[in-house]
Formats: C-alpha cells, structure tokens, sequence
C-alpha cells in the first residue's frame, strides 16, 4: 500500500519544528566532535597501542556480550512470547530492571556478587579458575547487565509478530516443535531479533559505569577516554572519542543492514 | 479411501474456563462435513483437538482406523488450513511445498525434487515456483496451501474459516475450486465457519456447536428444516419460531393455537404442552384471494388470514412480514412481490404445508425471542425497505 502524501496540518507542522529541535540536539554534538579533530592530531592517537587496544577489547567484549544476550536472551523472550504464567509480570519487570537501576548501583551490585569473594565470583574462581574483578570476563558482566534487555524486549516483540498458526500448520506439515523453531518460528523472528542484537551490542561498547566499577582494568574505550580526559584534557579524549564514535557507528549500520535482509537460516529445500 | 475417516467418541476438554463436552462426531471416507457454530462456540478448539494441539481429558480420537487420541500434532497425518491459508512468508512457494515434503523425504533427494515439481503442475501453480506468498493472489495462496498439504499425505483436511477475510465473489470462487479438489482426491474434510453459505455450499453433513457443545449432526436440509433445539433453529436462520400451546390430537395432526388462530402440526413425538413451531420464511407461501372460505387446514395446506406488515429487499429475494394474529415471516422472489402487488395494509393470505411445520419442545426454545430480535436488527441494516 502507499501512503498518499496528505496535506501537513498545523499540528505536524508544529511538532516537525519542535522534533527538529531534538534531532539537531543529538546530532550537532557528534558534528561538532568530528570538525573538532585534525587529521594529524587524529592519526597520532589512533597510532597510540593502548588507545586502539581499548576500542579492540569494547568491540570484543560487546561481541561476547551479544552473544550471552543471544544464548540466554532469545529463549527468556521466547517464553515471554509465547506462554501465559503466573508471575509474568514480574518477570517482565525483572528484564527492565537494568534499565531503571543507576548503572554505578549496578557495578557496586555486581561486584558484590561477582567480586572475589562473591557469591557468584567466590566459587566460580574457585571451581573454574574463572574471576570477573579486572578481568574480561568482568567487562562482559558489566556490559551484559545494562545491555541484555534490549535483546529479550526486541526478540520478544519479534516472536509476538510470528502468527502461531503458522507453527500450528508447520507441525500438521511433520515438523516436531525444535524443527519449528528452527524453521518457521526464528527465520520470521530473525530481523527483531538481530535489531535487538544491535541495540546490545551498540549499548554494551558505551556502558561506562558499571564496566569501570567492575573491571576498571582492563581499560575498555569508554573508560580509557575518561583516563584520556582526566590526564590529558579535551584534546586527546576528544580524538579518542571520535574514534569510538566511527568505529561503533559503523557496525551499528552494518549490523542493521544485516537485520533487513531475508535471512532463512536453514535452506528451504532447494 | 473406504471406511471411517474420522471418529471422535465422547471426547471432554477443558481450557480454562472454556470446555468441550462430550463431543461425538463420526466422519466417512471422501466425505466434507462442517461445523458450524458463532464466535466462540469452541469449533475452533474442536478442529485444534482433532489437529492434535489440545489432548482431550477422557474419549478418544480415531483418524483413518488409527487412534491418534495420544499422538503429537506431528503424527496424526492431518492438513490444517487457516484463515489466509497460513503460508509461511519466508519461504517462496517451492519452499512451502518443500516443507510439506519433509515430513517423508528428505530434502535434496532427487525425488524430493520430481514430487514437488508434480504437485506444482497439478495445482497449476509451477510459474510461481520462486514468488513470495505476499506476491500471490488468494485463489494462488489456496492452490499453495493444499499443495502443500497434499504433499505431507495427510488423512484428514482441516479447514478453520480459510474464507473469512475474503470477499463474497472470491470466497464463491475458492470455495467451488476447493470443493472440486477434494471430491477429486475423494479426500475427507472438516470444514469449519460460522456462515452457513459454507455449510449449504460444501457439506455432506452439518454439525451445529454452541457453548462447546455439539447441537444437531446431520444432512443441510434436515438440519435447516428439522432443526434440534432451539439454539439451531435461530443459529440457522429460521425466522418464524412460533409459540404455540397444543390443543388436541386430530388424527395424524396435533392442533396448534398460536396467537389467536389454529394451526396443523405434525408431531408423534410431542408431550408437553407448549410448543414452538419452526418454519421457514422461504416456505411460507402468500396469494391475494378474496375466497376466505377455505381458511383452516385445506388439504395438507394451513391457510391463515392475514394483514401485509411490512416488506424489504434482502437482494436477490423479499422478506415480507404478514401481521396474522402474529407476525409470519415470508420470502417471496421480488418478481413475486411484484405480481401480487404487496403492499403495507394488503389483506393476503399465508400458505404453510403442514410438512413445512417442524414442532419443537417449548423449554428449549424459550431463549430464542432475544437472539431473534438481534439477528432480524441485522438483516434490516444490510437491507433497504421496498415501500
């Protein structure tokens, strides 16, 4: 169907004034970083080794973080999507949690449980040699509390969409409820989830708070540009900054192009 | 295929606070049965019982000579159409076809591939092989679906409302196509829908469901003309439901006051005292006659004096409302209405065959008058009055 372009009224002439006025807030900042930085000045930070370990270890440690989203995520959002129980609810306001809790509350949680002598980080150091304090793996659980929601919401909305009749018939048609899943159910769900995926990952390379809490060590970006900041001032945290800011932009765009393509993720028999 | 296709005995669920009772439905070979019934009657969950999604607490299920009553939707071997035919969107149509092959063959094997390519040319459809069911029209989409199921060899086809979000002029289409294809394959089908259009267009037999709970079985013209209860008599749209009280037994006949006139009734089986009398306003016959001698029982014929109420336009047809004491529901042709020259106010006299009048116990009929009222709001707003 096409929209038939309508006259603007008075009232969306209004609001596309005052949405302006927000849309030129957030991107004349990020404008302004760019035309802020020489090339040199540019290149000589980029060329600094623990400046681009630190954008290295934000990218791999969002990874990771989008992956545990993805394994734990995905199938909470299924059964989100497709269950009815008692204590919904709850559950669906334990997910939103991270997004109301100040994230410097929850690194001083998460060390807690996680530190050495945590609930979670006493034995897992003592059974699996595993510790989170100044370690990647800290990073990850950092960066997993904030951004995990993101995922479970934008899956769970991608399920909701999937009629269920379609997965009624899938299983008249042979199919036994995996191969469903694997079949109808996730392909037609795919770019929900792969948007909440983004959304994850783009939020896990920003978190700052709960990661430099946590795991200060080993410096992720956001981290080493406050340290930049601190030590050097504007001028060098500024250029580190609009590294982080290409390089995160970039695959925030490549991943949602990913997102908006057809993806069948077994072959449909032919 | 000879034998029973499909027999549910004495199956009991519960969902919620929703439950099926005690349905009993028996199916033959090659035979297409609907099940009829409003919104929420639970002939939805009936056909997701039958389908294998809902296991019911006690009876059993019996698909083809095999109790599937404890199988996985997986392994019943039935097809399941739905509203738009629920093809998967993200498969072109090879691939939906495919899917239905999983079931048996793998996909790959080079018969997988001649299979698939025969159900295609058999439906018609093998130019739209690499289309997208967005791309496809209904009629398309249709071919798609029952290719698509026949190609999992399914016993039993399960329709729940395919129709409903379509048009009048394509839903006939679909619906003659669909016909055609399942007396060719002599395929055995349930069919469900809550207009009766669907009923009278495709079923062998009828089963009417309300309020999970099967009403009447059996052929279009007994159930529309002999209807159970209540219930079925208004859900089938009888539109003259008569409350009448029975006098006395004159030889084959009872007696009938209605109102303030007599009427002749068969009924062997009566005992109460109150009766409400069904006949359909397609056979109630009115003529303009001054000749108000032969009123009564004329032969097999009940003639009744009457005063012309009120008339509209369904259409095709007339509904003429006759004030006879009380009010007489009529179809007539409007070519009819025209020769008679029907008017509010005629004097007309009504014609019902006492084989037309089908008595019913008058407790089970004692909800009708509501529902009736509603139903007639109905019709009035999709009808234009003719004077």
């Amino acid at each position: 169907m096409t929209k038939v372009p309508a006259r603007p009224t008075g009232v969306v002439l209004v609001f596309w004034f005052t949405g302006s006025l927000l849309l030129a807030f957030i991107v004349v900042p990020l404008i302004g970083l760019a035309i802020s930085q020489s090339t040199g000045h540019l290149a000589r930070v980029a060329a600094m080794p623990d400046v681009r370990l630190a954008i290295l270890l934000s990218l791999l440690a969002a990874l990771l973080t989008a992956g545990c989203a993805a394994l734990l995520g995905v199938p909470l959002a299924y059964v989100l999507a497709r269950t009815e129980f008692r204590g919904k609810e709850i559950v669906t306001a334990i997910v939103d949690l991270p997004l109301a809790v100040p994230h410097t509350v929850a690194g001083i949680a998460l060390l807690i449980v996680f530190g050495r002598q945590g609930m979670i980080g006493g034995p897992a150091g003592a059974l699996f040699g595993l510790r989170f304090w100044g370690t990647l793996a800290g990073v990850v659980v950092g960066m997993l509390f904030v951004a995990a929601p993101y995922t479970v919401n934008a899956a769970q909305i991608g399920f909701e969409a999937v009629d269920p009749r379609l997965e009624k018939v899938a299983r008249t048609l042979g199919m036994g409820p995996w191969h469903v899943l694997l079949r109808v159910t996730l392909p037609l769900a795919w770019r929900s989830i792969v948007i909440g995926l983004t959304l994850t990952y783009a939020r896990a390379i920003s978190e700052f708070a709960a990661v430099a809490i946590l795991a200060y060590y080993p410096m992720t970006a956001p981290v080493k540009i406050y340290e930049l900041f601190l030590q050097f001032g504007l001028d060098e945290s500024s250029a580190m900054a609009l590294l982080l800011l290409v390089v995160s932009l970039a695959l925030f765009i490549l991943f949602r192009h990913i997102g908006h393509r057809r993806i069948v993720l077994v072959g449909a028999g032919r | 295929m000879t034998g029973t296709a499909l027999a549910i005995e004495a199956a009991c669920l519960t969902l919620g606070r929703f439950s099926l009772r005690n349905v009993n439905l028996a199916l033959d070979a090659g035979e297409i049965m609907v099940l009829l019934g409003p919104n929420g009657s639970g002939k939805s969950v009936c056909l997701e019982m039958i389908a294998g999604f809902h296991r019911p607490a006690t009876g059993r299920i019996v698909i083809h000579g095999r109790e599937v009553t404890d199988l996985r939707p997986e392994q019943r071997r039935v097809a399941l159409v739905f509203q738009n035919f629920g093809l998967f969107p993200h498969l072109t149509v090879v691939g939906n076809v495919a899917l239905g092959l999983r079931a048996r063959c793998r996909a790959g094997h080079p018969q997988a591939g001649r299979e698939i390519a025969g159900l295609l040319s058999q439906f018609g459809i093998r130019h739209l092989s690499d289309r997208y069911p967005q791309d496809l029209s209904p009629g398309e989409k249709q071919r798609v679906a029952l290719a698509r199921a026949l190609a999992a060899r399914p016993d039993l086809f399960l329709f729940d409302e395919p129709f409903s979000a379509l048009d009048a002029r394509t839903r006939d289409a679909l619906r003659d196509e669909l016909k055609a294809f399942l007396r060719a394959a002599g395929a055995p089908a349930i069919f469900v829908s809550h207009d009766q259009t669907d009923a009278v267009l495709l079923a062998d037999q009828v089963a009417v469901i309300d309020r999970g709970e099967i009403q009447q079985v059996g052929t279009v013209a007994g159930v529309c003309r002999k209807p159970a209860n209540a219930f079925v008599a208004e859900f089938t749209g009888m539109e003259n439901i008569l409350a009448g009280r029975l006098l006395e037994k004159c030889g084959d006949l009872w007696r009938v006051q209605v109102g303030d006139r007599v009427l002749y009734a068969p009924g062997d089986e009566i005992a109460a005292g109150s009766v409400s009398l069904c006949v359909r306003a397609e056979e109630v016959g009115l003529c303009v006659t001054d000749d108000n001698g032969s009123l009564g029982l004329h032969g097999t014929t009940n003639r009744l004096a009457g005063k012309v109420k009120d008339g509209r336009s369904l259409g095709a047809i007339s509904r003429v409302t006759v004030d006879c004491g009380f009010t007489l529901v009529a179809y007539l042709t409007n070519r009819n209405v025209r020769e008679l020259g029907l008017a509010p106010g005629l004097d007309v006299v009504a014609e019902i065959e006492v084989s037309s009048i089908h008595p019913l116990r008058r407790d089970a009929a004692d909800s009708v008058a509501l529902q009736a009222e509603s139903r007639n709001a109905g019709v009035a707003l999709m009808s234009h009055r003719w004077r």
